[in-house]
Formats: structure tokens, C-alpha cells, sequence
């Protein structure tokens, strides 16, 4: 289960004239996801939705609030006063704190997560890739538990599989299409068997066609984990309205501009498998969109 | 890893990779627009002097400076003077990369190791490398070490000024994707920053190379009694420009063989970027 408990975050940016400004980029969210849910956040962009996944997923560090999974802390606001910042600066004064470890490999969480941008390395082949995130997580473990080479290599080869990519195992990312690579990330994502899968805009940069196969590829994926005893969380940021509503069991609605606040949160309880056009996706559809569109209309009404 | 097919052991697998070296390096030499140009540029060089249009003192003939190249190989001892210098360049070179690209990891990698040393490298790599010499030897006396040394002061800040650059501007997203996994920050440095920092790295042993061979003429010049350097001071000394072409050409001939054979590490190590 994942909390979050009163999530705020604050920027200083230098404007124009050489001046710091305050900016909020998301301002006191709490949220609650259950196990095995698929959740989204939706709204414009800049909203800071994107912002609120990196908390999440502890790659940034709140301004204030906490978020907990399975009641276990992600990672500590930033400190408020002079005093605290002073001692936070001199903890972390080697090193990030960000970081997992100087030289153990270990996961604070049992997250993965998949970019809108892919951030599969070059630099390695897919089955490399997929390789790399499974050695980080074996290394981890101790004694006959500890998995070996050819166990490693013959998961990733069946996650690859899973993933539609039979054959391109020995390919470089450069050498694959962007649907091609959004696979391994997911790939990669999954072999590691998470509990939680943040995406940030998943499937924003592969085209329609792709998107939905993809978007279909992702479900049974995820039915299959679920069928097998191991259900996968998977918070999702989008903006496109289509999707979320067709993946998820909850649409989180972010309200507008900077300083992103929860505006609405709408179940989606459309029994699965769903089509796209059902009644009831197509009418849950419409309702967000109007949603969007009165913040929207008073925004610029404002603006005049 | 190229697929388990294409594998080839041993001698074969040498042959293979010293064929697939030349055609990349010598493929531009005898491309017909190279040749059109060079073959032109040779004629002139013999034909010029050949024909008086340039007092032959001035400039020797082609056919006269290959004849020095024969002389000085029989009875100069160019080759051992060729092995004297490489071996010292090497040296050198060795220590440089061996030192830089480390501490240019450590430094892109963290901001607290980038504060301690990085104004230290700012103040002392202004100092033209050259300017080193008379403090190198009163220190170390006219040797090897010298010129060791001076070699080490050419290559080292190239190298580690790249290497730092690249490591720092390594894409944040990767980064955050590793350390999504659980990856630890020495994970990153080997997986991750350092591949993605890779092309600067090479591009930084070319320079250094470059600089390496600067430094390798004007130790060599300041004194000692073996190397190319010194043959081309010698040279000077009695006034014979057919043997400072030699030197001049073999300098250049090293410098182009040890970046060729940089760029073809290059292109097996970062197979990745081939045909991007």
C-alpha cells in the first residue's frame, strides 16, 4: 500500500530580473493506493503530476509530508529551518541522498519504473539491459538464494519474450523502434518482479497504433501477475484522458497550472476485460473531459 | 556482446581484427579523391627542386629525404631512437590516463570531490606545458624522468578535463532509472556513467596523444641522447633537412598511428553508436 500523507514541493527559481521566486509544484496531496490497483494521474501538463511520482518514487525529496509504502518511509522532507538544513547538508556532504549505498546494490523499495523518454542504456543490448536491473536485484540476496548467470539470462530472455521482443535480444536500443523500446523498458520493468511500477507518461512519444497495442500488452501483463499470486501496483502519470480512463481503476484529476492539488478522484469500475468505446468507459470519459475543460474555460476567464 | 555465431578464436580472430584495422585506417589514404590530390603533392615535391623553381637546400627532394630515411635506419639507429621515445611516451601516457580518468570520474561523480580539487586543476592547467620545462629540470635532471614528466603534464589535464565534463553531463534520467533498481553509486560509475561518458573519454586520449607528442619534441630537444626529439635537434645542429623531414614525418606518421588505433578501439568497445 502506498501513502501519502500531506505531499507539498516547493522550487526557488531565478526569474528574468535575476530574482528568486517561490514556485509550487504540488501542494499538500494525500493519497492512498491500495495493492494491485492501477492508479492514474491526469491532468495538464504542469501540473505536477510528474513532480509527485518522483516523490514517489524517492528521486526527489518533498518539501513537507511523508509518503510511506507498506508503511515503510520512501525518503525524509527536506529540512525547514536554517539549523536542520545545516546538519541535513552536513549528513549528506559525500554523498546524495538519493543514493542507494556506496558499493552494495540494493533497492529501498521494490519499485521499478518506466519513463516517458525509455531511459534504456545504449550502451547495452536488451537482454544487457534487462540483464543489469536483475543483477542489481540478485545482488542483493545472500548464500543458495543468490540466482545464477544462466538463471539471470534465461529470465531476462523470458521477460523479453513476454514483452514482444523474440529475436531482438542482442539488439541495441538505437537499432529498435520507439514502440520497440518502450517494451524493454517495460521488459525490463516486470523481470525484476516489483511490487509497484511508476510510469511517467508511459507511451506519450510511441505512435496511436502502438499505443494502444501496447496499452493492451500492459493489462495482460498485469493480469497475469495478478492471476499469479504477485499483484503489481501501478501508478501511471498521463494526460492523455483515453488511457487513463481505459487502464485504470481509479483517475486522479490534478487541477491546473502550478501548484498542483488533487481536484478530483473518479473510479473507474468498469468491469475488466474493457473495450475501448463501452458505454461506460466512453460516458466515465466525458465526465473527466468536462472536468478539464470548465478548469480550462475559468482559468482563461481569470486570465482576462 | 556480438551474437555467439560471429565468434572466431585465436589467430584467425587476430588476422581478422588487424584486417578490419587497416581498412579503417588506410581506407582514407587510397580513397581516388585522396589520391588525386596526393599523388599531385608528391610530383611537386621531387619536381620542384628537381627542376630549380626551389633552391634544393632549401627543400630536399622527395627521392633525397626517402635515401635519408634509408641512411638513417642502416646507420643511425633510427628504429632503437623510435623504440626510446615510445617506450618513455607510453610511460607517460600510462601514468596520465591511469591518474586522470579516475579522478575525472570521481570528480563529475561527486560535487563535494569536484569542490576540493577541481579550482586546484583550473590554476595549474593555464600553465603552457612547456613553461614546465626549467623547473622539470632542475628537479629531476636531463633524463628519462624529465621527460616523463613533461609527457605526464601534456596528457593529463586534456584527459582529465574531458573525462570530467563527460561524467557531469551524464543524462539524469539514466541515473534516476538505475537508482530506481537499487542500483549503488559504484554500480552507476561503472554502468552508467562511465559508458555514457565514453565517447568524451576517447576524444580525450586523442588530444592527449596530440599534447603527448608536443611535449615528447621539446623535452626531447632540451637535452638527453636518445630519441627521435634529439635526432631532430641534432638535425638542426649540423643543418640537415632531409634528415629533419624524417624525424618530422616519422613524428607525424606515430601521432597518426596511435589515433587511428584509438579510433578503432573506439568503434569495438562503443559498438552501440555504429550505424546510429
Amino acid at each position: 500500500m502506498i501513502e501519502a500523507r500531506g505531499i507539498s514541493k516547493f522550487f526557488s527559481v531565478v526569474t528574468g530580473k535575476g530574482l528568486a521566486e517561490g514556485l509550487t509544484a504540488v501542494l499538500n496531496v494525500s493519497l492512498t493506493i491500495e495493492d494491485g490497483r492501477i492508479v492514474s494521474l491526469l491532468g495538464p501538463s504542469g501540473c505536477g503530476k510528474s513532480t509527485f511520482l518522483e516523490i514517489l518514487a524517492g528521486l526527489q525529496a518533498p518539501t513537507d509530508g511523508q509518503i510511506r509504502i507498506d508503511g515503510e518511509l520512501v525518503l525524509e522532507p527536506l529540512p525547514s529551518t536554517r539549523k536542520e538544513m545545516e546538519e541535513y547538508k552536513r549528513r549528506y556532504r559525500f554523498i546524495s541522498p538519493l543514493a542507494n549505498g556506496v558499493f552494495t546494490d540494493r533497492p529501498k523499495h521494490d519499485i521499478a519504473m518506466i519513463f516517458q523518454d525509455y531511459a534504456v542504456f545504449p550502451w547495452m543490448t536488451a537482454v544487457q539491459n534487462v540483464i543489469f536491473a536483475l543483477n542489481i536485484r540478485a545482488a542483493d540476496k545472500k548464500g543458495p538464494e543468490r540466482p545464477q548467470r544462466s538463471e539471470i539470462r534465461d529470465k531476462a530472455r523470458f521477460y523479453l519474450n513476454k514483452a514482444g521482443l523474440a529475436g531482438m535480444e542482442n539488439k541495441y536500443p538505437s537499432q529498435l523502434s520507439g514502440g520497440m523500446r518502450q517494451r524493454l523498458a517495460l521488459a525490463r520493468a516486470l523481470s525484476v518482479e516489483p511490487r509497484i511500477i511508476l510510469m511517467d507518461e508511459p507511451f506519450a512519444a510511441v505512435d496511436a497504433l502502438q499505443r494502444e497495442k501496447l496499452q493492451d500488452d500492459l493489462l495482460r501483463l498485469w493480469g497475469e501477475a495478478k492471476a499469479g499470486g504477485a499483484p503489481i501496483t501501478i501508478v501511471m502519470v498521463s494526460h492523455d484522458v483515453q488511457e487513463a480512463v481505459f487502464l485504470s481503476d481509479e483517475v486522479i484529476v490534478f487541477s491546473p497550472g502550478p501548484g498542483g492539488t488533487i481536484r478530483n478522484r473518479v473510479p473507474v469500475d468498469a468491469p475488466r476485460p474493457r473495450a475501448r468505446t463501452s458505454p461506460a468507459i466512453v460516458d466515465i470519459r466525458e465526465r473527466i473531459l468536462a472536468i478539464l475543460q470548465y478548469d480550462i474555460n475559468q482559468e482563461s476567464a481569470c486570465a482576462i | 556482446m556480438i551474437a555467439d555465431q560471429y565468434e572466431t578464436r585465436g589467430i584467425r580472430r587476430v588476422l581478422s581484427e588487424l584486417g578490419g584495422f587497416a581498412k579503417n585506417a588506410l581506407g582514407n589514404f587510397f580513397s581516388p579523391e585522396f589520391l588525386c590530390l596526393l599523388i599531385p603533392l608528391l610530383l611537386l615535391w621531387e619536381l620542384l627542386p628537381r627542376s630549380g623553381l626551389v633552391p634544393e637546400s632549401l627543400l630536399p627532394r622527395l627521392s633525397t629525404v626517402a635515401a635519408a630515411f634509408g641512411d638513417m635506419l642502416a646507420h643511425k639507429n633510427l628504429v632503437s631512437h623510435i623504440l626510446y621515445s615510445m617506450g618513455r611516451f607510453f610511460t607517460a601516457f600510462g601514468i596520465a590516463v591511469a591518474l586522470a580518468v579516475p579522478i575525472g570520474l570521481l570528480m563529475g561523480w561527486n560535487q563535494k570531490i569536484r569542490a576540493i580539487f577541481l579550482p586546484l586543476w583550473q590554476l595549474l592547467s593555464p600553465i603552457p606545458p612547456p613553461a614546465w620545462v626549467p623547473m622539470t629540470i632542475i628537479f629531476f635532471g636531463i633524463g628519462s624522468r624529465m621527460h616523463i614528466f613533461l609527457m605526464f603534464i601534456g596528457i593529463f589535464y586534456p584527459v582529465l578535463f574531458n573525462t570530467y565534463q563527460g561524467i557531469k553531463d551524464t543524462d539524469p534520467r539514466y541515473l534516476a532509472s538505475a537508482r530506481v533498481f537499487g542500483a549503488s553509486e559504484f554500480t552507476l560509475l561503472r554502468k552508467v556513467y562511465f559508458w555514457h561518458a565514453f565517447g568524451s573519454i576517447v576524444m580525450s586520449l586523442k588530444t592527449g596523444v596530440a599534447m603527448g607528442l608536443v611535449m615528447l619534441v621539446i623535452g626531447e630537444a632540451y637535452g638527453g641522447t636518445m630519441g627521435i626529439g634529439y635526432l631532430l635537434g641534432q638535425a638542426k645542429d649540423y643543418f640537415l633537412i632531409p634528415e629533419m623531414m624524417v624525424c618530422m614525418a616519422v613524428l607525424g606518421f606515430i601521432g597518426w598511428f596511435l589515433i587511428e588505433v584509438l579510433k578503432y578501439l573506439e568503434i569495438k568497445l562503443a559498438v552501440w553508436k555504429v550505424g546510429r
